[in-house]
């Protein structure tokens, strides 16, 4: 072999580690789970012994009104936590974006709620919504309120795990947004500022559309999470009452452990990938929409300028 | 000098010789122990009061037998997965195993469990004295037997796979200083259990009438078939059709609505372990679940009602029919040392064992601990439990494969009954035409 070729494949060489750890460690378990998805496979069978059922196990979940249900849940769950997160994060970052005595100390209790285990944040959450004992309750007997079903109703054990869900997850988006913030070029702001822009204009016109970018990844991050959730509401309310809080996560979990088809379990989880992939995909089409139509004025803005 | 070698030989020799000899004839007069002796089996057991008492008993065995245990405890829920990965395994880790009861369907059907027919048979490992028909028959029809009469319950063509171990009966709790005080009667049938239930929370205000499980999903299915095989119900009939929809389905349903409708604050949202502190904690006068419960209730660390509690048997609709479940022991057919396994599931429900167990808190598997002096004098309900027993319905829930995924549409269809007061029958007929559906795709019906 001429030493010119050697020279061309060394940085396939150098590569080949880790594309290999990815074969292995990502492609492998989810060719898996795709091969699965096609089985009527339960655990106590080897995975050699399924029988191949082709496409039934994907026709069949849209006949059933669990799963249909289970997705509704998931939908409204996560769009409703991720605009609220990102509505309060972003107020929190650009309000508290500012020299303040005690400030460091005020952002690491402001992302507290973040490194508590979630099994942990569900229990506590259940004994707070706990009907006789739990704190809110109490306190809205004590002004002589009645007592709110948490979550023994339908319609309030969702809003009490979207509440859960802020409460744990708004410090992450204010954390990130306030990282941009302040990684925000200073003389634009100064610019504005000079300009006479207001507090209002210089937060909507500069310091959001500059923040962006990272608006768009954070949304991202935990839209992706959000479809994901499971432990705080396995423990808070299991799914129920009814279906009304069974997140998708946690049918794929009972599919599997409780119903026993594994095959339909790894189905729904290829429906969920699939999901995911779609939203990631739009959104990182919307942002390269976005750069490429801001460098398109910009080379304008060159191309005028003298 | 060679000849005093040669003597000392010989005399080694025949020592040795005689040495075989004695071994020889210890061996053919061993008792049935001694061949296991050293061997080190490692079972699987939940963490469950009933096994934490068998924590306490199990040296004694080894100091019995010489041969030792070593345990793995998992929480119960999470158990079921982990055999199901242990049992596919060429060669398995575990020697003898204890499995929750729907787990039977499962494990009997894939073969991965032992049939105990052939240690019965095997007269160096069956104990003469074991006296089998002095286990529980509903344990033992329940979780022990397969293959006979709808496929999970004993028959002709059934047979054991497992013994109970650690199983449990419905039972009814109440307070008897509430009873006294409104020189309440215990109540004997679903009438009077149903008035009783409703009309505590207007003699008591505060209190709740019967604390019932109705949490989503297992829970308030759960306490669903608690009401429906004494009110005369069942799942399935005997050709598989769904008939949770009839009369005695929607009468149990309505059953369930009034008592958790007549509960503690929150009870819709109740769980076993939630329903079960509201009755320690004085909120609710009436409790009706496992026996497992009942070792707490004098614990002052866990309960508010130390010595206020009486029991009675499941209260009889048009037939007495108390639940059974829990858990039995068996031996995976890819166990290493299995024959050892069985002379510890042996000695563990023997008369013996059970009765130690019991002494430690442990939910017995025989009749005679049940009626046992000793075991009375310490825990007192025990003989009310042994008479509830006798009426132990091994068929109050189907055992079947497809039984999980049922279960969980019942049980989500009853909480939408309980919490949004969503129609009985028409909610009913939901449940069964899908159970149908999953009966059919999963072949019952073959034959019609």
């Amino acid at each position: 072999m001429k030493s010119s070729s050697l020279n061309k494949l060394t940085p396939y060489f150098f590569i080949a580690p880790a594309g290999l750890v990815l074969a292995l460690g990502l492609l492998y378990p989810i060719s898996y789970m795709m091969y699965a998805s096609f089985l009527d496979w339960n655990p106590s069978q080897l995975i050699g012994e399924a029988d191949w059922v082709g496409l039934k196990n994907y026709s069949t979940l849209w006949q059933d009104y669990a799963f249909r249900e289970s997705l509704w849940v998931t939908l409204k769950f996560a769009f409703s936590v991720v605009l609220i997160e990102m509505i309060l994060g972003l107020s929190l970052a650009l309000l508290l974006d500012r020299n303040m005595r005690g400030m460091s100390a005020l952002r690491t209790i402001f992302i507290l709620p973040m490194m508590i285990a979630p099994i942990v944040v569900g229990l506590m959450w259940r004994y707070m919504y706990h009907p006789s004992i739990g704190v809110f309750n109490r306190t809205l007997n004590s002004f002589g309120f009645e007592s709110i079903p948490w979550l023994s109703d339908s319609t309030w054990a969702l809003i009490s795990i979207i509440i859960a869900d802020i409460w744990q997850w708004t410090p992450f988006i204010f954390i990130l947004c306030l990282a941009a913030l302040q990684s925000l070029p200073r003389s634009t702001l100064e610019a504005a500022r000079m300009d006479g822009a207001n507090a209002w204009q210089q937060a909507f016109y500069i310091k959001i559309p500059l923040m962006m970018p990272v608006l768009i990844v954070t949304l991202l991050l935990r839209l992706i999470d959000a479809f994901k959730v499971l432990e705080v509401i396995l423990v808070m309310t299991n799914g129920g009452p009814g279906l009304s809080t069974e997140i998708i996560a946690l049918r794929i979990s009972r599919t599997a452990s409780e119903f026993r088809e594994l095959g339909v379990a790894a189905a729904m989880s290829n429906y969920l990938l699939i999901l995911l992939l779609l939203l990631t995909l739009s959104m990182f089409l919307y942002n390269r929409f976005i750069e490429q139509h801001r460098a398109k004025s910009f080379n304008a803005i060159g191309k005028t300028s003298p | 000098m060679s000849m005093i070698l040669k003597i000392a030989k010989t005399t080694l020799v025949v020592l040795g010789a005689l040495g075989l000899a004695t071994g020889a004839f210890n061996a053919a007069h061993a008792g049935p122990y001694d061949a296991y002796k050293g061997t080190r089996l490692v079972v699987n057991f939940p963490a469950h009061p009933h096994y934490n008492a068998v924590m306490k008993v199990l040296p004694e065995f080894t100091k019995e037998t010489g041969i030792e245990v070593e345990v793995d405890q998992l929480q119960y829920m999470k158990m079921r997965e982990k055999q199901t990965l242990e049992l596919t395994k060429r060669k398995g880790d575990y020697d003898l195993l204890a499995y929750v009861v729907f787990s039977k369907a499962d494990y009997v059907y894939a073969d991965q469990l032992e049939n105990l027919a052939r240690y019965f048979m095997n007269p160096r490992l069956s104990n003469p004295a074991y006296d089998a028909p002095d286990l529980i028959e509903g344990y033992v029809a329940n979780i022990g037997i397969a293959g006979g009469h709808k496929g999970y319950l004993p028959g002709p063509t059934g047979s054991m796979f497992g013994l109970p171990f650690g199983s449990e009966t419905s039972i009814l709790g109440y307070r008897k200083d509430i009873f006294e005080k409104h020189n309440l009667s215990v109540p004997k049938t679903y009438d009077e259990l149903l008035e009783l239930a409703c009309k505590i929370p207007q003699l008591e205000p505060g209190m709740g009438g019967l604390a019932s499980r109705a949490a989503s999903g297992h829970h308030a299915s759960h306490a669903f078939l608690l009401h429906l095989s004494p009110l005369g119900g069942r799942i399935f009939d005997d050709a598989w059709n769904p008939i949770v929809n009839n009369a005695a389905g929607v009468q149990a349903a309505e059953a369930l609505k009034t008592i958790v409708d007549c509960g503690a604050e929150g009870s819709r949202a109740f769980g076993f372990a939630e329903a079960g502190a509201s009755f320690l904690q004085g909120r609710s006068a009436m409790f009706l679940d496992s026996t497992v419960f009942a070792g707490q209730v004098n614990d002052p660390s866990k309960s508010k009602v130390v010595g206020k509690i009486g029991w009675a048997p499941h209260p009889m609709g048009v037939r007495k029919g108390s639940q059974t479940g829990g858990f039995g022991i068996a031996i995976p057919k890819n166990a290493q040392n299995k024959e050892a396994a069985f002379l510890l599931m042996q000695w563990l429900t023997s008369k013996k064992a059970d009765k130690l167990i019991a002494l430690q808190g442990g939910n017995p598997s025989r009749y005679s601990t049940h009626g046992d002096a000793e075991v009375n004098a310490k825990f007192p309900h025990m003989k009310t439990f042994g008479e509830a027993l006798k009426n132990a319905d091994p068929d109050w829930r189907p055992i079947i494969p497809v039984w999980g995924k049922i279960n969980a549409d019942l049980g989500t269809t009853l909480s939408k009954i309980l919490t949004e007061g969503a129609d009985i029958q028409s909610s009913l007929d939901g449940v069964a035409e899908r159970a149908k559906q999953i009966m059919q795709d999963a072949g019952y019906y073959t034959w019609n």
